[in-house]
């Protein structure tokens, strides 16, 4: 059993859990995160990677609208190698009401997003794929932003404040002493090892989680309603520019260019756990005829991987719980100490990815004043470490980068030009780590080919480089493969079944991963 | 100005890409990349390197693709490697600037106007070493390089005199000779307008410019746009719904195809002509499969070795210039199944890739060398060019043979 | 006749040659080049039924089921055609038998049985003992990992193929070796850092050319096996080169690059097929047609984004047409998906549900035909053989 001290404990590593441990720790708290699994694994990356301009909410939801604005530009200033300056454009589609586009400039008007009318010939012009019908086109500040550069960036920021980051530690009960929190155990899921926590404070941040992290402190019905979504990667970038469908809010209504792909979303259905999420073959379906409206040849492209997500949303009674998405998308906090009598804890719940900074600091100043202090906020204006240049993501830079030293160095996943020392430093970085989690640093294996050439790569560079040996080796290949099976499965159509059936040649036929001994116990996520 | 990408209207040719499941066929059947590491390879710059660009090119080693196609003709999945790849290298260009030297090379036309007067002197400058060695210095053009050799009399003040030996009992053709036909290969311009007439077509020749396939190459779209466009008025001038045949076989490519899917011209004249233009051989054997073809051929006792340019092969038809050959008695065809013969247009040309071009075709020198009994054959101007400076044999026109087969040679 | 064949793989080639060697006027159309290249250079008939590995494969085809894309040939005649095809190639690049499978190791360290291997991959069936070198340059032998899970000890060797380059293909080495110089500084490398073992496995990577791994051994001293990568496959290239080779010197007529896009029928015959060259679509004649443009890997089967499963030239009718539910949660499980395909009769003519041909003079071989998992069961290469030389030798049927 490890102990350890702090003053506040964060539950929770996903943008929110992050930015709050950031901030707290950048106000001089002494910080530690607790994730169960690793940072940017649940909803954070579950999404279809959009920084919003605000412009989604002009006339559903004014407030989100401005903070969105605002954050966005924050969020370009302290983070920009986190986020693509892609520009979005809102259209009306055959489909679609022209007139809500008059709303729609007058709601961007009052609420500051930047918005301005262009001619579809132009649109057009810039996005060949674009629905040749469209009635109008607004342009619009959108970005795209990639989740766990964010969450990673962030929490490399908390650390270079003194906050200590520890992924795969699950939190497993919380103390509480008179009617205050003392303390909150977890499990270190890797070394397999209790870890108790003093601490004062705890701040859930644990999304769709946060009703199971309330329980252990015997706060009950904290009912966070999971409001499931899928989201279908494209093979490439059909279009170099977010495209947003121009009506009230609605499902599959944004298509957002993402690195190399663009990622057509989403679905909203209630989900019971969202630990089980699942990817329906309708809301594929779905998905598929929405992004035909955006692109007319839209389903002659190639999907090239699927997942679900889940929104946080704390349950509101003023709507049906089976409707998640007129459920208020702010953020939502609960003090534990009015609704239970608990003091030194507050769950935080809503909330969306483009404001994560802002909630952390509305989060972190709500704990400030239950602790009678001030204590200034100064996440808006210190860029987060080696962001100095100010630079944003650019999708060419993967590509101008390898042009460079491709003769020095091995380029392992050749879809997405993954070099093999960004490759080593995820893998030395977190060796206790499964492949997913070196994936989720470095695209390993996301790209057309899903892991067919460069999992067996990765697999034996591991070994090579002594983070593992043979056998767990064997066993992270086996369960990349079948992880990455998840998200693809429920969308093969056109190329990517022939890209499954070359993958599986190789991998099952010419290399017979499928007889190669299996570890005991599965290793598992 | 729209950006040259927004100018181009090449999106299908783009999304192709999406067919690509890394199974390196391309790669393994590029010329370039096994003779050069300055290539990073078909696959690397064209439906890899693709998805990370955006309107920006960032990435300079898709300048030594050398536009053999190659890649596209054996893809199995359907990707159009080599048309991305111009698009991405024409895009590079236009940011990094095309340097004086392919400005110059692309205009065929232009040499051949300026050189046939002046044949004997323009040759022997471009025999002379010095001459050269300024060359080279000057623009760029490798000292060694093949150059075409200049003739004193140009085809069309041959065809104005020219009367065909025997009244037509077929139908009319147009011809479409090539610039380099017009003023360089003149002698088989004039053996196809004597094949054809032989087996009794009446042979129209309109005037003809350019094509504009080495623009293209050197990343020169809208020279090569404006080339293209102007050629196809002239060949449709000739009259509707004829067959077009050409003795050109990379130029007939590029009205074919290529002008549409590298350069994005949808133009349904295009179109028009690319549906009528056959190559002479495909013409041929055509007739021969519909039992059409007089095949009075005389024996020719020889061993010739035949080079299938890469650009007649990406035109996709089966090599029917080998099976044409074949027909005559006694003429044993030995194809050479290379790739390239590294001149791939200008590519070979330039200073900084002719020793890659030489790498490239090293093989097909060696199985023309060993094999020739004083001929080899081969489609293409260039690749003759080419294959006869490395070799010193004696390259032709298959069609050539076809004419002294007929006993039409003099 | 004039024979059309579609398709460059194992089966496309077969079927040329075979038709070809019967006195047939034959023209190969491929919209690119085949599987060959994309495999690991050997020949398998049958290796693993029902999850568990088999030594005879021709005794295990006797219990295969009637959907099987071997039911309806037979035993003999499949070892007759893969010998055919053995001979055609040559001992020089293919050695083994159909009547035993030899187990080779693979570039993870997993044991795989097949029928025919190359003279160079061999001397790893005859014992356990490995010794594993991997090259530093090649990213796709993972020495380490590898030896592990073959209980075997492994060491690297540091040698680029070309100055300066550390990521190279696989040919890159390949064209490399075919230098003696290299190779022997290549051998001797290999003899230096080798760890103790009765075979050395290297990556499959020793020459474009068939003996140019003996030299290596050699001047190593010591046995070698080579062991197949991912594409591009070395001993894959070989096998094909040696089938193009063979059909060249037959004179098929070849289109390459060309996709067929249709066909010309009268009443039940085909007359040609169309297609899409340069600037237009043209049309060859043809007496029959052999179609072995691949399955699911090629896309001649495809799978639209509805799910809907249909065969891209012909239209032919499959064993099923809606791949809902054919795909499993599991990717270790069967996907029943690539089960999918054409049925053919007994003379290898795609036939409709009530097992008619669906024209006289069409015939499928390779993978386009329904009934089973090639890379599971590792069956790809004899099923493709078999059925080419079954539809070549059943051309007359159709006439």
């Amino acid at each position: 059993m490890r102990h350890l001290e702090a003053e506040v404990v964060v539950v929770g590593g996903g943008s929110t859990g992050v930015g709050v441990a950031r901030d707290a720790a950048m106000r001089g708290f002494r910080t530690i995160l607790l994730e169960r699994a690793d940072l940017g694994q649940g909803t954070t990356s579950r999404f279809h990677g959009l920084l919003h301009s605000g412009g989604r909410y002009v006339v559903s939801d004014l407030g989100s609208a401005t903070e969105c604005a605002q954050e966005n530009a924050i969020l370009r200033r302290i983070q920009p190698h986190a986020i693509e300056d892609t520009g979005g454009f809102f259209v009306v589609t055959p489909d679609d009401d022209p007139a809500f586009a008059d709303d729609f400039l007058a709601g961007a008007a009052k609420t500051g997003v930047p918005a301005t009318e262009i001619p579809v010939a132009e649109a057009l012009r810039r996005e060949r794929l674009l629905n040749p019908g469209i009635k109008r086109v607004i342009e619009v500040a959108d970005g795209s932003v990639d989740g766990w550069a964010l969450v990673w960036s962030a929490a490399r920021s908390a650390q270079s404040h003194g906050a200590q980051v520890l992924t795969y530690h699950r939190a497993t009960g919380i103390q509480v002493r008179d009617g205050r929190v003392v303390g909150i155990s977890a499990h270190d899921v890797k070394n397999d090892e209790q870890v108790l926590i003093d601490c004062s404070f705890i701040l859930n941040c644990a999304g769709p989680w946060a009703g199971q992290v309330a329980a252990l402190a015997g706060c009950h019905d904290v009912n966070v309603i999971p409001g499931a979504g899928i989201m279908i990667a494209m093979n490439h970038r059909l279009v170099n520019t977010v495209i947003n469908r121009c009506v009230y809010p609605t499902d599959g209504d944004i298509l957002v260019p993402v690195h190399t792909v663009s990622i057509i979303g989403t679905t909203d259905v209630k989900a019971d756990d969202p630990d089980k999420l699942t990817i329906p073959r309708d809301q594929v379906q779905q998905m598929m005829d929405a992004g035909s409206v955006l692109i007319p040849t839209f389903r002659e492209h190639r999907a090239v991987h699927a997942w679900a997500g889940a929104r946080p949303l704390i349950k509101d009674d003023r709507v049906s719980s089976s409707d998640t998405r007129h459920m208020s998308r702010g953020m939502a906090v609960l003090d534990h100490d009015t609704r239970d009598g608990i003091k030194g804890m507050l769950t935080i719940g809503g909330g969306k990815l483009t404001t994560y900074r802002l909630m952390a600091e509305h989060i972190v100043d709500a704990m400030c004043e239950q602790l009678g202090q001030t204590r200034e906020c100064t996440t808006a204006t210190e860029p987060v470490p080696g962001e100095a240049d100010g630079k944003l993501y650019h999708v060419t830079h993967r590509l101008h980068e390898r042009e460079k030293n491709r003769l020095d160095e091995q380029t392992i996943c050749e879809c997405e030009l993954l070099a093999r020392s960004q490759l080593v430093s995820a893998m030395k970085e977190q060796p206790l780590g499964t492949m997913d989690d070196w994936r989720r640093q470095t695209r390993l294996g996301m790209g057309p080919c899903q892991g067919g050439f460069c999992s067996t790569r990765a697999a034996g560079i591991a070994v090579a480089e002594e983070v593992v040996d043979h056998e767990r080796a064997t066993g992270l290949l086996r369960l990349f493969l079948a992880n990455r099976w998840i998200g693809l499965w429920p969308i093969l159509a056109n190329d990517q079944v022939r890209q499954v059936a070359l993958d599986h040649w190789m991998l099952d036929g010419t290399m017979s991963v499928g007889h190669l001994p299996a570890l005991e116990t599965e290793i598992k996520q | 100005m729209p950006t040259l990408r927004e100018r181009l209207n090449n999106e299908l040719d783009r999304v192709t890409l999406d067919h690509c499941v890394k199974c390196t066929l391309c790669e393994q059947n590029c010329p370039v990349a096994p003779v050069t590491d300055l290539f990073s390879g078909p696959k690397f710059v064209g439906p890899q390197g693709e998805r990370f660009r955006n309107e920006f090119s960032v990435d300079h080693s898709i300048d030594y693709c050398s536009s053999c196609s190659t890649c596209t003709v054996v893809c199995p999945q359907g990707v159009n490697v080599a048309e991305i790849n111009s698009i991405g290298r024409a895009l590079m260009r236009e940011e990094t600037g095309i340097p004086l030297r392919d400005r110059l090379i692309v205009n065929t036309t232009m040499m051949g106007r300026m050189m046939t007067p002046v044949a004997p002197v323009a040759n022997a400058v471009l025999n002379n070493k010095l001459a050269r060695v300024a060359m080279e210095k000057v623009i760029g053009v490798h000292r060694a390089a093949a150059m075409p050799t200049a003739r004193s009399q140009s085809f069309r003040s041959w065809w104005r005199k020219h009367t065909p030996a025997k009244p037509a009992t077929r139908g009319p053709v147009v011809f479409f000779h090539g610039c380099a036909g017009g003023y360089f290969e003149v002698e088989t311009a004039k053996q196809t307008v004597e094949v054809l007439e032989y087996i009794g077509y009446e042979v129209l020749v309109p005037k003809q410019s350019c094509c504009g396939l080495a623009a293209q190459s050197n990343g020169l779209f809208d020279q090569a746009s404006a080339s293209v466009r102007s050629l196809v008025d002239q060949l449709r001038s000739a009259g509707e719904d004829l067959l077009i045949i050409s003795s050109a076989g990379s130029c007939g490519g590029m009205l074919r195809h290529e002008a549409r899917k590298i350069l994005g011209i949808d133009d349904p004249e295009l179109a028009d002509v690319g549906l009528r233009m056959r190559d002479i051989s495909e013409f041929l054997m055509d007739l021969h499969m519909a039992g059409e073809l007089p095949t009075d051929f005389a024996e020719i006792a020889m061993r010739v070795p035949y080079h299938q340019p890469c650009q007649v092969r990406s035109q996709g038809m089966g090599m029917p210039a080998a099976d044409l050959m074949r027909l005559i008695p006694g003429l044993e065809v030995v194809e050479s199944f290379a790739t390239c013969c590294g001149i791939a247009g200008t590519y070979g040309l330039k200073k900084e890739k002719y020793e890659i071009g030489q790498l490239v075709g090293k093989d097909l020198f060696e199985m023309v060398e060993a094999t020739n009994q004083g001929y080899a054959a081969c489609d293409t101007e260039t690749c003759r060019w080419q294959i006869e400076k490395s070799t010193k044999v004696t390259t032709v026109h298959p069609i050539f043979f076809i004419h002294k087969a007929y006993g039409l040679a003099r | 006749m004039r024979i059309i064949v579609i398709g460059m793989g194992p089966a496309g080639l077969s079927a040329a040659l075979r038709a070809v060697e019967a006195g047939h006027d034959v023209r190969l159309i491929s919209k690119g080049e085949g599987g060959f290249q994309l495999s690991q250079g050997t020949l398998d008939v049958l290796a693993s039924l029902d999850g568990h590995q088999i030594d005879q494969p021709l005794v295990a085809i006797a219990s295969l089921g009637p959907e099987h894309p071997y039911a309806g040939i037979g035993a003999d005649r499949v070892r007759e055609a893969v010998n055919w095809a053995a001979e055609r190639i040559g001992p020089e690049l293919l050695v083994g038998s159909a009547e035993h499978n030899l187990v080779l190791p693979t570039a993870v360290g997993a044991m795989r049985p097949t029928a025919f291997a190359q003279p160079s991959m061999v001397a790893a069936a005859a014992t356990r003992e490995y010794a594993v070198v991997g090259v530093r340059q090649l990213k796709d032998m993972p020495a380490e990992l590898m030896a592990g899970n073959l209980g075997a000890e492994s060491a690297w060797i540091d040698l680029p193929a070309r100055a300066g380059e550390q990521d190279p293909t696989s040919l890159t080495y390949a064209r490399a070796l075919e230098d003696p110089e290299f190779a022997d500084r290549f051998a001797d490398a290999v003899a230096k850092a080798a760890p103790p073992g009765e075979v050395i496995l290297l990556p499959g990577v020793l020459g474009t050319r068939p003996g140019t791994w003996r030299r290596i051994r050699d001047r190593i001293g010591r046995e070698i096996a080579e062991v197949p990568l991912v594409p591009p496959s070395v001993p894959g290239i070989r096998l094909h080169d040696a089938m193009v080779a063979a059909i060249r010197a037959a004179h098929v007529k070849v289109v390459i690059g060309s996709r067929v896009v249709g066909f010309e029928a009268d009443g039940d015959r085909l007359s040609g097929v169309r297609v899409g060259i340069a600037g237009r679509t043209r049309t060859f004649g043809a007496d029959a047609v052999i179609h072995a443009p691949g399955g699911f890997s090629s896309g001649a089967l495809d799978v639209d984004s509805y799910g809907r499963i249909t065969e891209r030239v012909f239209g032919l009718p499959l064993t099923a047409d809606d791949a809902t539910g054919l795909i499993t949660p599991s990717w270790f499980d069967p996907q029943p998906l690539f089960e999918v395909g054409v049925r053919a009769d007994v003379h290898g003519r795609a036939v409709n549900a009530d097992n008619e041909p669906v024209f006289r003079n069409l015939y499928v071989a390779g993978d386009i035909i329904a009934g089973a998992q090639r890379w599971i069961e590792k069956s790809g290469e004899g099923t493709a053989i078999a059925t080419a030389l079954r539809a070549a030798d059943g051309l007359a049927e159709g006439a």
